[in-house]
């Protein structure tokens, strides 16, 4: 992917103890819930149909996600984690939004980002897409077995039900997490699967969180004040 | 409530770890954060969403928490829809993205909707209130309430609209309300069934009289009710013999004076 012409901004760092130079189209939030791009040439890549208004001159183009290539055709028809994502680029500012949802920003320097694919609005063009096979922990939240993730330097904006709570892993605060509050994670983490079900669950007494996922090593997780429905859900 | 704003503002949303969220405190409006050191709290299933520490979640009927429902909790009927978590740790509660807030009882009583309650302090118990769908926490302690919008507390006297009610505390008398200038005789009834003629979709309210406070929602979308359990079938008890809460504002607006029935009722069907 093209990672365009460099921005002719001073700054366009939203974070500027950042430090990456790279940074293409410049992010910035107008109010909680819509999300404003000013490009210069370049692109972003969004989640279809995401976009309310634009300003200047811009494209847009489908594309398909989950991986780049052959490969990640293939990947994605099996894995079912097909997002239909388009390529914005152009000059101007574009603004995106989905459903009212609360959008965070998220600044990758080298990180790979774990995200399901239906809460990803906005990547950099600049950041490498792919699919990764989550597991149990993935059935359990109801959105299939695999997972997004992103990878590079840039800026990535997530979709979640009110404003997310961003929550450190670190190597003597393991988190857990319910997985249908989960939203994304990064960094250097392992997670493992928890099932609290046990013979009182079938006899309708179960405590509540019959499944969980627990995050151990150094990271971020995401984490969002509502949850989704799972099966977990009444158990 | 610590200002979450915008995430891009001042160096990236904050990140939260068990040294820097809050004791028994807001996260942010939507998020709620309570301590557990060895103790207990009492919360709807499914309502938390990540927690630091070593927390167990026992549904409410496992034997060993016998005593504690017995105590804290007397609405057997109920119980099934409660968990108590207990263990050290930080845990966080949210409920679909709603506005949460923690509210201090002392030697008080307060009664709210059921599907309004997250969570409460074993210290406080809970009941079933008269009022059909509500319940009551009487004693002492913090508990943890969502809300479609913040909430406002008023002081009786107050007419208040019943989507918008979210509880009562200190005993204010509750009653029903209707503007009958409007709503008696035929043209009443036309007027409230059609909308013709100036129905304004205000006229029944609940009336709150005596000492106390009444706590209402901004937004009049109501959350989905919870089952308070069904009571007893005995005569005297409201929703007594009827269905689990049906008496509770089942299909729209009452059946009033003057009014018409509808075509099921009038063929007695």
């Amino acid at each position: 992917m093209g990672s365009g012409a460099k921005s002719t901004h001073g700054c366009c760092s939203l974070h500027p103890g950042d430090g990456y130079l790279r940074s293409v189209a410049t992010f910035r939030l107008q109010g909680s819930k819509v999300l404003a791009v000013d490009m210069t040439g370049d692109a972003v890549k969004a989640k279809h149909g995401s976009m309310v208004a634009y300003d200047g001159q811009i494209a847009f183009k489908k594309l398909s996600g989950g991986g780049e290539g052959l490969r990640g055709m293939v990947t994605r028809r099996l894995t079912g984690e097909q997002m239909t994502v388009m390529e914005a680029r152009g000059q101007g500012t574009c603004w995106f939004a989905d459903r009212a949802s609360e959008i965070n920003l998220v600044s990758l320097r080298g990180e790979k980002l774990y995200v399901e694919s239906s809460n990803l609005l906005v990547t950099d063009a600049g950041l490498r897409t792919g699919t990764t096979f989550t597991g149990l922990r993935g059935a359990s939240q109801g959105n299939g077995l695999f997972t997004t993730t992103v990878e590079g330097h840039g800026q990535a904006a997530l979709l979640s039900d009110g404003p997310a709570v961003v929550l450190r892993v670190s190597a003597q605060y393991p988190l857990t997490v319910d997985p249908g509050a989960y939203i994304a994670h990064q960094g250097d983490v392992r997670q493992s699967f928890q099932s609290g079900v046990t013979f009182r669950t079938f006899l309708g007494e179960g405590g509540g969180e019959a499944f969980q996922i627990r995050f151990e090593g150094d990271g971020l997780v995401y984490v969002q004040p509502s949850e989704r429905n799972t099966i977990a859900g009444d158990v | 409530m610590s200002g979450y704003g915008m995430p891009g503002g001042s160096g990236g949303p904050t990140i939260h770890d068990p040294l820097t969220l809050p004791v028994d405190d807001n996260v942010d409006a939507y998020t709620f954060c309570v301590e557990l050191k060895g103790s207990q709290w009492f919360l709807q299933k499914g309502k938390m969403i990540a927690y630091y520490g070593s927390i167990d979640f026992n549904g409410i009927g496992h034997g060993r928490l016998d005593r504690l429902v017995r105590t804290s909790f007397h609405s057997p009927l109920h119980a099934s829809d409660w968990v108590v978590a207990e263990g050290s740790g930080k845990m966080l509660l949210a409920d679909r993205a709603f506005d949460v807030n923690s509210y201090d009882l002392d030697e008080g009583n307060l009664t709210i909707r059921s599907g309004n309650l997250l969570a409460f302090q074993p210290t406080l118990s809970l009941k079933q209130s008269i009022v059909p769908g509500f319940l009551t926490l009487i004693g002492t302690g913090k508990f943890v309430a969502a809300s479609n919008g913040p909430v406002v507390f008023m002081e009786p006297p107050v007419r208040v609209d019943p989507q918008a009610l979210v509880g009562w505390a200190d005993c204010p008398s509750p009653c029903h309300h209707y503007d009958h200038g409007y709503l008696t005789g035929v043209m009443g009834g036309l007027r409230a069934m059609t909308g013709l003629g100036g129905a304004s979709g205000e006229e029944h309210q609940f009336e709150f009289v005596g000492a106390g406070t009444v706590l209402l929602q901004s937004s009049e979308s109501l959350m989905a009710e919870q089952a308070t359990g069904a009571v007893p079938a005995e005569p005297g008890v409201p929703g007594g013999g009827g269905a689990p809460g049906g008496q509770a504002q089942g299909g729209g607006s009452p059946r009033l004076p003057g009014q018409l029935g509808d075509l099921q009722r009038r063929f007695g069907l």
